[in-house]
């Protein structure tokens, strides 16, 4: 289990946080929190009005503390996507 | 490459740290620890809502409480270069590995399961008496 993110390193990854935001990009590091090291990410900003808002955000440290779900991204399809016309509602955060 | 030492390779840089109350911190990391508690130095505080900041000279934050940090790109290529440089330090220079290698840690590699590494540093203690 421990490896299971090892196998997502350099490897796009789609993080949903505990305050239901979607953090994509590129995975360079994780720890047994979970931390993670996101690089060249961007935030996907949902809504039922307008298509997919793509906010640029870098490099960042995300807490283990904080994530709910880490999932490889499949580049070609990924890429396939059109984001400018998916609508959809944003995610509710977490509740515990 | 781990977070935390993304994050100590980050000391002198500015950042952006956002605390689970939405929060949010800018300014630049002074020191941190393993438990991701962060000295911030020259802060700008912004509310949750954004609409409120507070300046403050210095000010340090609890780990636990911190969402996410916003670190300048550049950084993650700093911190190979100390990977580089560290592991080229006890390969070349090899002046503190001979000098504890006497004592006892020598024999704890030794007798550990990390033989391999304690055979690779004799040939370098060797090489010590050569030069002085």
């Amino acid at each position: 289990m421990a490896n299971a993110l090892e196998s997502y390193i350099d490897h796009t990854v789609s993080v949903i946080t505990n305050d239901g935001r979607q953090i994509v990009g590129t995975l360079k590091g994780f720890d047994q929190t979970i931390n993670l090291i996101l690089d060249e990410s961007h935030e996907r900003v949902y809504s039922n009005t307008q298509g997919v808002e793509q906010v640029v955000l870098g490099l960042y440290i995300i807490r283990g503390d904080n994530i709910a779900v880490v999932g490889e991204v499949d580049e070609d399809t990924d890429t396939a996507l059109d984001l400018s016309n998916i609508k959809a509602e944003p995610l509710n955060p977490v509740v515990h | 490459m781990l977070p935390l030492s993304l994050l100590r390779t980050a000391q002198n840089h500015p950042m952006l740290v956002e605390l689970k109350n939405g929060e949010t911190y800018n300014g630049h990391l002074v020191a941190c620890d393993n438990w991701m508690n962060i000295n911030l130095r020259e802060v700008i505080c912004t509310s949750r809502d954004g609409d409120r900041f507070w300046r403050m000279p210095e000010c340090y934050i609890r780990g636990s409480t911190i969402k996410y940090l916003r670190i300048p790109d550049e950084v993650i290529d700093m911190v190979k270069e100390e990977v580089v440089a560290k592991s080229r330090g006890r390969g070349g220079g090899g002046g503190r590995g001979r000098g504890r290698g006497g004592g006892g840690r020598g024999g704890a590699f030794g007798r550990g399961g990390r033989g391999g590494k304690g055979d690779n540093r004799r040939p370098n203690r060797g090489g010590g008496p050569m030069r002085s």
